[in-house]
């Protein structure tokens, strides 16, 4: 008998429960992350700055060229948007090494916003982490979108073009995306400390090496968990809304069709 | 006389409440298993922020401090917002409901 029983309306326990499993596995951080203010001589923090520039121009063109396309870009971007922001500022712990880090969300955002339009969001969440978070840092915020939303996006984009490309089923192209992308980010953070080290008894390669040894142990299990996470993520998107994934808007096929290709 | 059953979780809910439940379990297991190895559990970007500051002999520092619960205030706000946003146009985009509401 209808009337009998409250229904628990599920919307509301839905948006409930996300609600609560982002504040719990956020929350317990408390350690600086990204390169910070004062490590970073001035001329090179200017030199990321501008190269990072290069690229938030052209993002600016492509998030303004997506919008007119298609009108579900703009809540899409502000979604990937806002993941990005929380999943690079997840510190997990790894119990292999002792220590925590965070994964980057920006393959994912790469393939499925555009690697330009990531660009921009990487600033837009950094800068966020920077003012609120002390992660970070605003004469850095070159230097880590370059590191993390123009290297990891860029290799993450790339690599899921190439295996797509080769054939390769979704799972795999969109895991080696948020793998290579992952650990890209920490070679280049790696890259950005030894070329602001003047040079001493160890070559800049061997100081390069050193730094990505630093970040390298804990972020191996953590980029296999970004690769995963890339993988699970965009099998889902791809199997409700393929139209807002490029490559998969297939006109003519119906969306089971093009889940049973993926 | 039809009795309608009480639906606790969509499936929605529980994919969200077992993929929270298994990361906050990895979570907790790998906290237990350093806590127990005496393990410092510190960030890896704040040991190389060290090291890269000791190599050219500068401190570094964040833009602002957040000492104590003054952190977890901090980014339990954020993601709160952060989970509303993402909620929000994640149903909006991707609920099957209201793709076939589209379609129709």
């Amino acid at each position: 008998m209808r009337g009998d029983f409250k229904l628990i309306p599920e919307k509301k326990l839905a948006a409930f429960y996300s609600i609560l499993f982002v504040l719990l596995a956020v929350a317990p951080a408390a350690y600086a992350m990204h390169i910070e203010d004062g490590i970073l001589e001035p001329k090179w923090w200017i030199a990321w700055y501008i190269a990072a520039a290069l690229f938030i121009y052209p993002g600016l063109r492509e998030v303004k060229r997506r919008v007119q396309e298609n009108l579900s870009y703009k809540p899409f971007l502000a979604m990937v948007g806002v993941a990005v922001f929380v999943i690079s500022a997840m510190h997990l712990p790894v119990p292999v090494t002792g220590s925590c880090s965070h994964p980057c969300g920006t393959p994912l955002a790469a393939i499925v916003v555009g690697p330009f339009a990531t660009v921009v969001i990487s600033v837009i969440a950094l800068f966020f982490q920077a003012i609120f978070f002390a992660h970070g840092g605003i004469t850095t915020i070159g230097a880590n979108t370059f590191s993390m939303g123009i290297c990891g996006a860029f290799i993450g984009y790339f690599s899921w073009k190439l295996l797509r490309s080769l054939r390769s089923p979704l799972w795999l192209a969109a895991g080696a995306a948020g793998f290579l992308g992952d650990l890209v980010t920490y070679l280049a953070a790696a890259f950005q400390l030894a070329l602001n080290v003047p040079g001493g008894h160890l070559s800049f390669f061997q100081q390069w090496m050193v730094f990505f040894l630093g970040y390298g142990p804990t972020q191996l299990p953590l980029a296999i968990l970004e690769a995963i996470f890339t993988a699970a993520v965009l099998q889902v998107m791809v199997k409700r809304r393929p139209d807002l994934i490029p490559g998969f808007s297939q006109s003519g096929k119906t969306v089971s069709q093009i889940s049973k290709n993926i | 006389m039809s009795v309608e059953k009480v639906q606790w979780f969509d499936s929605f809910t529980r994919t969200v409440l077992i993929v929270g439940l298994a990361l906050l379990l990895g979570i907790f297991g790998s906290a237990y298993y350093m806590n127990i190895h005496k393990m410092a559990a510190g960030g890896t970007d704040d040991k190389v922020n060290d090291l890269a500051a000791q190599s050219v002999h500068v401190q570094h520092h964040p833009l602002v401090e957040l000492p104590g619960d003054a952190a977890i205030s901090a980014f339990s706000v954020a993601n709160f917002c952060a989970g509303l946003i993402i909620g929000h146009n994640w149903r909006k985009l991707f609920d099957p409901g209201k793709i076939e509401e589209t379609k129709g």
